[in-house]
C-alpha cells in the first residue's frame, strides 16, 4: 500500500542529515533497537523525544471459547507493546496524513460539501440506473430519498466534483448511501460547533465535581476520627482507676476501638492465609504494577505492602530483587469503598512521606 | 525510562559521545516524522514499523440527546512490532 522506508534508506538518509558516515549512522540505529528493547524488557517504558512512548501493557488472562468444542477455555495474560504518539507528532499526523497517504491530494472539504459531492453522484447513477433497473434495484430503493431533495444543489456542484471525488470513489458512494439520509437532517457543521463548548463544560464539571467529592471525603474522615475518639475519651475517662501509668496503653485501644465500630476492621482485611506467588523486584517495577498484573488494578498496592512489610520499609523505594509476597485477596480484601481499606492505604501511604 | 537516559545508555554502550548520540537521535526522529508526513511506512529493523493509518469518518450518536453527527474521518500513528519481538515481551 504504502512506500517503505527501509532499515538501509533510513540509514543511509540519517548519515547525510546529520553528517555522519553510513556506518556510523547504521551502528547508532542498531544500537537505539537494542536499547529500546532492552529497555523495554527492564523498564517497561521507553520515552523517545520527538517520536512517542513505546510501553509494556500487561494483559490479563481472560475466559474464552473453544470455537469448534464449546469448551471454555482460559487465555494466559500477556504483555504487548503500546505506543503513544507525542501529542505533537499526533496533531501533525492527524492534520497532514490526508495529504500524505492518498497520491491524490484531497483538499479539505466540508462534510457538506462532499456530501452534496457524493449525492449528485448518486443522482448520476440512479440516471444510469433508471435505464437498466434490473441489478441493482434493492441499492436504488434506498436512495431516492435522500437524492431527490439534493437534485436542487446541482447547480453548485460543478466547482467541488471535480476537485473531489475521482472515479475509484463511484462503488464506494453505494456503500455509504444508506448513511447519508441520516446525518443530513442535521445542519453538520453548527453542531459540531456547538457540541466542543458542551464537551468541554462537561469536563471541567466532573473535575470539580470529582475534586469537592474528595475533599468532602477527607473532611469527613477527619470529622468522624476526631469525633470518634472524643467519645472515647469520655467513656474511658470517668474510670477513675486509670492513673498516669495507663495512659501509654490507652491510644493503642483508642485506635482498635475506633477500627472495630467500623463494619469490617483493619485486620480483618490483613489476613492473608494464602500466596499466589512470590515475585522478585525488578528494575522498574513497581507494587501498582504487580497490583495490576495479579489483581487487574493498580489500587490493590497497599496489600502487597502491608504483605510484605516486615522487609520493605517505604513502598516506593523497593530495591531490585527485593521478593515481594503476593497474597490471594478476598472479596472483601477487594472492596476498595471499605473504611478498612481506606485506612490501610492511609497507612501505606504515611509510609511513602516518611523518607 | 527517558530519552535522557536512552540516550546515556546508547552512548556508553557504542562509544559515542552524548552529545553525538542526541543529535544523532533528534535527527533520527525527524527523518522518521518527516518521512511519515510523506506517507510512507518507517521500517525500524528489530523493533517494527511506524505508519500511519487512516480512521474512516464514521457516525456517531451523542449519548444523551442522540444526536448523529459524523466524526470526522483522521490518520493515526500506529507501531506494529515485528513478530519475534512480540513474542519476546510476552512472557516476561
Amino acid at each position: 500500500m504504502a512506500e517503505k522506508l527501509s532499515w538501509s534508506e533510513l540509514r543511509r538518509v540519517i548519515a547525510t542529515r546529520a553528517g555522519v558516515s553510513e556506518k556510523k549512522a547504521g551502528e547508532f540505529l542498531s544500537e537505539l533497537q537494542k536499547q529500546i528493547t532492552e529497555a523495554l524488557k527492564q523498564d517497561k517504558v521507553v520515552k523517545v523525544n520527538g517520536l512517542g512512548t513505546f510501553k509494556l501493557q500487561a494483559v490479563a488472562p481472560r475466559k474464552s471459547v473453544n470455537v469448534s468444542t464449546g469448551e471454555e477455555i482460559i487465555i494466559d495474560g500477556y504483555n504487548k507493546i503500546a505506543f503513544v504518539p507525542e501529542a505533537g507528532v499526533k496533531e501533525l499526523v492527524e492534520s497532514n496524513g490526508d495529504t500524505a497517504k492518498a497520491k491524490t491530494p484531497v483538499p479539505e472539504v466540508d462534510p457538506i460539501q462532499k456530501l452534496g459531492a457524493q449525492a449528485t453522484e448518486i443522482v448520476d447513477i440512479l440516471g444510469e440506473l433508471g435505464q437498466s433497473p434490473e441489478k441493482k434495484k434493492p441499492a436504488a430503493k434506498k436512495k431516492p430519498a435522500a437524492a431527490k431533495p439534493k437534485a436542487e444543489p446541482v447547480v453548485e456542484e460543478p466547482k467541488v466534483e471535480p476537485k473531489v471525488e475521482p472515479v475509484v470513489e463511484e462503488p464506494k458512494t453505494e456503500n455509504e448511501a444508506p448513511y447519508i439520509p441520516e446525518p443530513l437532517r442535521y445542519p453538520i457543521e453548527p453542531d459540531e460547533e456547538e457540541k466542543k463548548p458542551k464537551r468541554f463544560h462537561f469536563m471541567r464539571d466532573t473535575l470539580i465535581c470529582v475534586v469537592v467529592l474528595l475533599l468532602l471525603l477527607l473532611i469527613g474522615y477527619f470529622f468522624l476520627r476526631g469525633q470518634l475518639s472524643g467519645w472515647l475519651e469520655k467513656l474511658t475517662e470517668p474510670k477513675p482507676v486509670q492513673t498516669e501509668q495507663v495512659v501509654e496503653p490507652q491510644p493503642v485501644q483508642e485506635v482498635q476501638e475506633t477500627k472495630d465500630v467500623q463494619e469490617i476492621s483493619t485486620a480483618d482485611i490483613r489476613k492473608y492465609d494464602e500466596f499466589l506467588l512470590t515475585e522478585k523486584i525488578t528494575p522498574g517495577s513497581r507494587l501498582a504494577w504487580i497490583s495490576k498484573k495479579y489483581y487487574g488494578d493498580k489500587a490493590y498496592w497497599p496489600y502487597l505492602y502491608d504483605a510484605n512489610k516486615d522487609h520493605l520499609t517505604n513502598p516506593s523505594k523497593i530495591n531490585v530483587g527485593t521478593p515481594i509476597r503476593v497474597p490471594k485477596l478476598t472479596d472483601i480484601q477487594r472492596d476498595t469503598t471499605t473504611a478498612a481499606f481506606q485506612a490501610l492505604k492511609e497507612e501505606a501511604f504515611s509510609k511513602v512521606k516518611e523518607y | 525510562m527517558l530519552t535522557k537516559d536512552l540516550i546515556g545508555l546508547i552512548a556508553s554502550s557504542s562509544g559515542l559521545s552524548k552529545k553525538d548520540t542526541e543529535h544523532l537521535l533528534t535527527t533520527t526522529t525527524a527523518v522518521v516524522r518527516e518521512n511519515l508526513m510523506a506517507g510512507k511506512t518507517i521500517q525500524l529493523q528489530g523493533l517494527g514499523a511506524l505508519e500511519i493509518k487512516e480512521r474512516k469518518e464514521r457516525t456517531i450518536v451523542h449519548p444523551r440527546t442522540g444526536e448523529r453527527t459524523i466524526a470526522p474521518s483522521k490518520n493515526q500513528l500506529v507501531f506494529r512490532p515485528v513478530d519475534n519481538l512480540k513474542e519476546e515481551l510476552k512472557k516476561i
